[in-house]
C-alpha cells in the first residue's frame, strides 16, 4: 500500500520551507525534520482527540509486509475542531493517504501535513500548515 | 445620551459583525489552517468602532489572538536584535537555553506577556459594585489557569505578604480608554518566549491595553526588572479580534503530552 518511501528531499525541499506546520504548543523544529517529508498510505487504528495535541495513528505496511504504526501529530483538539473537523470525519479502519514530516529521531512519529481517504485522495480531510517561525537564536 | 448610545451600540454590535461568522466549516470541508488555526475577522469588521459596556468603558472582552510575546519577545515587541537591555548573565542564559526546555512545553503556564496563536479573552466581571475583576482566560497555554486583575481599587499586598507566582498580583485601573495593569509578585520560572528570555522575582510589569477599533487592541508593556534588565524597557504588541462567535474550548494540557519523543529528547522538566 505504500506509495512513497521516506524522504523526498530534492523534490519537496522548497515546499517544505514554505509550509512547515506550526505546532502552537511547541515548535516544529525541535522534533520534526522539514527535509524528511513523507507520503504514505495505511489504515487508521486510532483517532485520539487528546491534549495538548491530537494524534492519528495509522498502520503502514511496507513492501516486505512489515507493519509500522505511525503516530501523526496534529494541533490541539480545540483548534482542529475549529477547522470544522468532527469526530465522525475520520475513524479507525479508514484507509488513508497522508503527508507529513518525519520525526528527527523517531521517523514514524510525524507532524501531519494533510490526510485524505484513499478513495478520495484529492479531498483533504485536514490540511495543516502555516508560516515557519523565523529563527530566534542569534546563531 | 452617551450611555444610552453606547449601550445600544454594544447590543447592536454582534448583529453588525460578520455574516461570515459561521460556526466552523462543514465536516470534511476543511481549509488551510493558518497560524494556530484561529479564524480572524475581516479588515472591514476590524475597522468598526470600539464596542462599549453600559458604563461607557471599552468592552475589551474579545476573543483575541496575539498581543504578547511568543517566539522572541525582543523581535515581537518591536525591538531590533540586541536592543533588549538584558544584563549580561540574563543574555547568556537566554542564548544557552534550549527551546525544548521551556516550562510551557511541559504544560506549565505561559506567564506574562506570552501568548500563543489561540484565542484568549478579558472576562470583565461586573458585580453590584461595578467592574470588580477582569479575568484573563487563555484557551490554550495556561494549563487551565486563569489570571485575575483586581479592578476594585485595592493596592498590592506588602512584599512580605506576596509569594512568587506564575501570574503575580495584578491591579488595574482605567486611564481614559486604556486599561492599565500593574503586576508584581511573579516567580522566575516562566520564560518570556520560546527563545528563553529570562526574568527574576523582581519583575514588575505595567501593561497598557488600548483599543484602537473593534478589531485591534494594543498592549504597551513596560518591563521593570533590575535583576535581569539594565533599565526598564517598553515593548509594543497588538492583539487581533477573532470571530466573535468563537467560544473558548477545553484544553487539558497534561492529558497526553508526548513532547520530545519524535525528537528523541526529554524536556528539562522531566529530567529532574
Amino acid at each position: 500500500m505504500r506509495t512513497a518511501v521516506g524522504p523526498s528531499v530534492a523534490a519537496l525541499g522548497v515546499v517544505a520551507c514554505l509550509a512547515v506546520p506550526l505546532l502552537a504548543h511547541h515548535s516544529f523544529g525541535t522534533e520534526y525534520d522539514a527535509s524528511k517529508k513523507v507520503k504514505l498510505t495505511g489504515v487508521v487504528t486510532n483517532v485520539a482527540w487528546t491534549n495538548p495535541h491530537m494524534r492519528v495513528y495509522v498502520d503502514v505496511t511496507d513492501a516486505n509486509g512489515k507493519v509500522t504504526n505511525w503516530n501523526l501529530e496534529l494541533t490541539s483538539p480545540n483548534s482542529v475542531r475549529r477547522q470544522g473537523w468532527g469526530k465522525n470525519d475520520l475513524k479507525a479502519g479508514d484507509k488513508v493517504i497522508f503527508e507529513g514530516y518525519a520525526g528527527k529521531v523517531v521517523e514514524s512519529r510525524a507532524s501531519l501535513l494533510s490526510i485524505a481517504k484513499v478513495d478520495e485522495p484529492e479531498r483533504k480531510l485536514l490540511v495543516q500548515g502555516g508560516p515557519q517561525e523565523p529563527a530566534t537564536k542569534a546563531n | 445620551m452617551r450611555r444610552i448610545a453606547a449601550t445600544l451600540l454594544a447590543l447592536a454590535l454582534p448583529l453588525l459583525v460578520p455574516s461570515h461568522a459561521q460556526r466552523g466549516a462543514a465536516p470534511g470541508d476543511v481549509g488551510q489552517v493558518n497560524v494556530g488555526g484561529t479564524p480572524r475577522i475581516s479588515a472591514a469588521d476590524a475597522a468598526r468602532p470600539v464596542p462599549r459596556m453600559p458604563d461607557g468603558k471599552p468592552d475589551l472582552t474579545g476573543p483575541w489572538v496575539g498581543g504578547g510575546s511568543n517566539a522572541d519577545i525582543e523581535r515581537e515587541g518591536g525591538l531590533k536584535p540586541g536592543e533588549l537591555p538584558l544584563l549580561p548573565w540574563a543574555r547568556e542564559l537566554r542564548d544557552t537555553r534550549k527551546t525544548e526546555d521551556e516550562p510551557y512545553t511541559a504544560c506549565l503556564p505561559m506567564g506574562v506577556p506570552r501568548v500563543n496563536p489561540y484565542p484568549w479573552k478579558f472576562a470583565m466581571t461586573y458585580t453590584s459594585k461595578g467592574l470588580t475583576q477582569i479575568y484573563v482566560l487563555h484557551e490554550t497555554g495556561d494549563a487551565g489557569a486563569h489570571r485575575v486583575i483586581y479592578m476594585d481599587g485595592r493596592k498590592h499586598p506588602e512584599p512580605d505578604d506576596l509569594f512568587p507566582s506564575w501570574f503575580g498580583h495584578s491591579i488595574g485601573h482605567w486611564e481614559g480608554d486604556t486599561l492599565v495593569v500593574d503586576t508584581i509578585g511573579y516567580n522566575d520560572k516562566f520564560w518570556f518566549d520560546s527563545r528563553g528570555t529570562p526574568h527574576t522575582e523582581q519583575l514588575h510589569t505595567i501593561e497598557r491595553w488600548t483599543p484602537v477599533n473593534y478589531g485591534t487592541l494594543v498592549n504597551e508593556l513596560t518591563i521593570i526588572d533590575p535583576g535581569a534588565f539594565s533599565k526598564p524597557v517598553t515593548l509594543k504588541f497588538t492583539a487581533t479580534h477573532i470571530r466573535p462567535d468563537l467560544d473558548l474550548l477545553e484544553f487539558i494540557c497534561l492529558e497526553d503530552n508526548q513532547y520530545g519523543k519524535a525528537g528523541g529528547f526529554t524536556p528539562a522538566s522531566e529530567r529532574k
